[in-house]
């Protein structure tokens, strides 16, 4: 698993790229989440799922915990580029109902602004 | 094609290497391509159940996994040391109320979800033997 951060107008964005499975990797993820609250900064963020080729209960259980961290500081976090398989994760789930997901970066970027 | 079977420790190390092996057996059985993702997904979380809730996590204890064709289905079958019971598992709720925002509890509504049938029983000595169909075109 690959994690990549930058930061936009304000909000975090957290690209992830490869494989999301149960293990260390997963909690450098939950790392990642933390860190954007410990820091005091930006706690608008916005996870880039783009290039996720595979992910299972395990990495849907660190974004949840991650969302629930986020939330909890204030901030609030969102979804992007979720892949067909993703995102049918999220329907099964349910999870597609806590989360706001887009698929141009330019309009997460902007519901951001619109909440601020 | 015969019978494959695998066995691996319930250790999470060993989770990538059987995902990239269950696609690449899905993939010679006939599973469409576009399915594979999801088939490699619904075996990986019964596996994750097996190692958890049947192994404690031990890795001297073994899971395994049998993939058979059969006639117009892809039958796998998931083997733990344990005797537990899934009924309180599959009776969980993830997606519903407050449960929602768990961190975990979601792996058997996935496979069942992904998968055409997904059933839990005891093998003849009593370990716990997950059972799912994916059906082949």
């Amino acid at each position: 698993m690959k994690i990549h951060e930058t930061v936009k107008d304000g909000v975090t964005i957290i690209k992830l790229g490869g494989k999301l499975i149960s293990g260390p990797e997963l909690v450098e993820l939950k790392t990642a989440f933390q860190n954007t609250v410990n820091q005091d900064r930006h706690r608008k963020v916005l996870l880039d799922l783009g290039d996720v080729s595979w992910m299972d209960s395990s990495g849907l259980g660190v974004i949840v915990s991650g969302h629930t961290t986020i939330r909890r500081a204030g901030g609030e976090m969102k979804i992007l580029n979720a892949t067909k398989k993703i995102h049918e994760l999220f329907i099964i789930t349910k999870l597609i109902t806590v989360f706001e997901t887009f698929h141009s970066e330019a309009e997460a970027l902007a519901s951001f602004r619109d909440k601020a | 094609m015969k019978p494959v079977t695998v066995s691996v420790p319930s250790l999470e190390v060993f989770l990538e290497p059987l995902q990239v092996f269950v696609q690449r057996v899905g993939a010679v059985a006939g599973v469409e391509e576009d399915e594979l993702t999801s088939l490699s997904i619904a075996v990986i979380e019964i596996v994750k159940n097996g190692m958890e809730h049947g192994n404690g996590m031990d890795g001297d204890k073994p899971v395994s996994i049998r993939m058979e064709v059969l006639p117009g289905r892809l039958q796998i079958q998931v083997e733990d040391q344990g005797s537990w019971v899934p009924g309180e598992q599959i009776g969980y709720k993830p997606a519903e109320g407050e449960e929602i925002f768990s961190d975990r509890g979601r792996g058997i509504l996935i496979a069942r979800n992904l998968a055409r049938w997904v059933e839990f029983g005891l093998t003849e000595d009593g370990r716990t033997q997950a059972t799912l169909v994916w059906p082949l075109t």
